[in-house]
């Protein structure tokens, strides 16, 4: 395992860390929430973020904490269906798609929630879930996974999760297409 | 620093040692009382310093007891960071940039149009493959490797399709069309299988070829029908080889003088496939069964079935040609009741030295 130093890696997929915290806007937007500062990028840790009013509206809480998340994924799947076949399956030299590529890749690799982000979730999601909030019993699982790939960054999982949502979001989208 | 007055006991403090509760000021000993009260009534119980609220949350600027100033949950803000916070708009660039992704997205989709034929039509194929359905998969995949011949995938795909339907001719383009036949990984499962299934069918064509040319040589039917059945069991997926190795037992029947089975393999070839070639076989093998049994019924049918070769091969020079000499040793066999090969035919009449059936 190599260690780049996190702004370079930010820096060099800066479209991703732009989309993430405009996603988490945009959500803040959504449910009305005041937000305090935005950074969409910068050369730091962490390299964008949102300060926005805590909510006790568990509804707003989810959307705003995981919708970058889904936001991300779901582009990062457009993207890489765009330009996967010439890229994986065609073997076609075309670099516009590499460029699609790299951007829906970039997109899909900023696409978890920070630790921040999960752990006021975290912290109201059992108490709901114990209640029978359906969002809460689904977050929960949800963001138990998110919080150990979080961890596992240090190991490329943030990339890794990327190419698997570029690689098997296509393949997935064209074989239920071809049957 | 100005001083300020406890709302409870009515004493006055400096602003630094008194708090806020619930919008109202207290001196230490009385927010700690009043906050224990509200928090025994149910209500809100927390208090901070009330320096706190005379600075904005956001940019620390002094508001005082400013009536400009903007109230959310426990903070203040000043009148500049106030109608930000409550609706903080999208930055331009933001907006641009968004619309821009848009555009790139559509741009995409757009420009992916044909890549999207090309790995629709190889999925549609793979599909087909999986499904063993072999001879509907090859158009698709020769489809995906006219867009995009160097695709490993597709190449192996329709070699494999071509090769499990009997096609080598395709399988062969489909290779030879990806980067002249290299491919980057032969490690590869799906290389290897369709590398081992080539070799199979390219063994069986040499053995095919040479059972051919056995067979265009004077009493080596036999050997030359074994030949073949052996280069058809090697390869039965290319039934042209079963097809032959059949129409090769015809000589051999021939040669053993058993008319029946010359005339069995006969009608059983002209029924799978009906064209000038089996209808001049069986012709051949009625006129065979006439001379020997002197029954009228099988001449006419020799007749009828040269005449359906003819029909057939009209338009092609070759096969007209073909018929041509064949028409003269079968009407020199249906009326001198005589049954001799082609070789000796020639001997007799062509005045030919190189024997050739």
């Amino acid at each position: 395992m190599f260690f780049i130093p996190g702004p370079v890696i930010a820096a060099l997929t800066f479209p991703g860390v732009i989309i993430h915290e405009a996603g988490h806007l945009f959500f803040c937007r959504l449910f009305k929430l005041q937000v305090f500062d935005v950074c969409f990028f910068r050369f730091g840790n962490p390299a964008g973020y949102v300060i926005h009013q805590q909510t006790q509206d568990f509804k707003a809480q989810f959307f705003v904490s995981m919708g970058p998340f889904f936001a991300n994924t779901l582009l990062c799947v457009v993207f890489c269906t765009a330009a996967f076949l010439p890229v994986w399956e065609l073997k076609v030299f075309d670099p516009l798609a590499y460029f699609f590529y790299w951007l829906g890749l970039s997109i899909g690799m900023h696409a978890f929630p920070s630790t921040t982000d999960l752990s006021h979730l975290w912290a109201d999601a059992p108490g709901l879930a114990k209640k029978g909030n359906l969002l809460a019993i689904v977050s929960l699982p949800l963001a138990a996974v998110l919080v150990v790939l979080n961890y596992a960054r240090v190991i490329w999982a943030d990339l890794g999760y990327g190419i698997a949502v570029g690689v098997l979001g296509p393949i997935a989208i064209f074989k239920a297409l071809a049957r | 620093m100005s001083d300020a007055a406890c709302s409870r006991c009515g004493q006055t403090f400096p602003v630094r040692s008194l708090f806020d509760l619930n919008g109202n000021t207290y001196c230490g000993p009385c927010v700690q009382k009043t906050s224990q009260e509200a928090e025994e009534r149910g209500q809100p119980s927390a208090y901070m310093p009330l320096i706190n609220k005379s600075i904005c949350a956001r940019c620390n600027t002094y508001i005082g007891t400013s009536n400009n100033a903007v109230q959310v949950g426990g903070l203040r803000f000043c009148a500049a960071c106030g109608p930000l916070i409550k609706d903080w708009d999208y930055p331009p660039w933001l907006k641009l940039g968004l619309a821009a992704l848009l555009l790139l997205l559509v741009v995409a989709l757009a420009h992916g149009r044909k890549y999207f034929r090309a790995g629709f039509e190889m999925y549609v194929g793979e599909h087909l493959v999986e499904k063993r359905r072999y001879a509907e998969a090859l158009p698709h995949l020769q489809e995906t490797l006219r867009i995009a011949p160097a695709s490993d995938k597709a190449a192996l795909l329709a070699a494999k399709a071509a090769l499990l339907t009997g096609d080598v001719g395709s399988a062969g383009k489909a290779l030879q069309g990806h980067n002249g036949g290299h491919f980057d990984d032969a490690g590869k499962p799906e290389f290897q299988e369709v590398n081992n299934m080539w070799k199979r069918a390219m063994d069986a064509l040499e053995k095919a070829e040479r059972a051919q040319k056995l067979e265009a040589e004077e009493g080596k039917e036999i050997e030359a029908a074994q030949l073949m059945h052996e280069a058809a069991s090697m390869y039965p997926e290319m039934s042209a080889l079963k097809f032959a190795a059949e129409s090769y037992e015809e000589g051999v029947a021939f040669l053993r003088k058993d008319y029946d089975a010359f005339l069995a393999i006969a009608q059983k070839q002209w029924k799978e496939q009906a064209m000038p070639q089996t209808a001049a076989a069986l012709a051949s093998a009625l006129a065979c069964k006439y001379a020997a049994t002197k029954n009228i019924s099988f001449r006419q049918q020799s007749e009828e079935m040269l005449e359906k070769a003819r029909q057939m091969a009209q338009g092609n020079a070759d096969a007209l040609k073909n018929l041509d000499e064949f028409a003269e040793r079968n009407r020199y066999r249906l009326e001198s009741g005589l049954i001799i090969n082609k070789a000796e035919y020639d001997r007799r009449f062509r005045g030919a030295k190189i024997a050739s059936k």
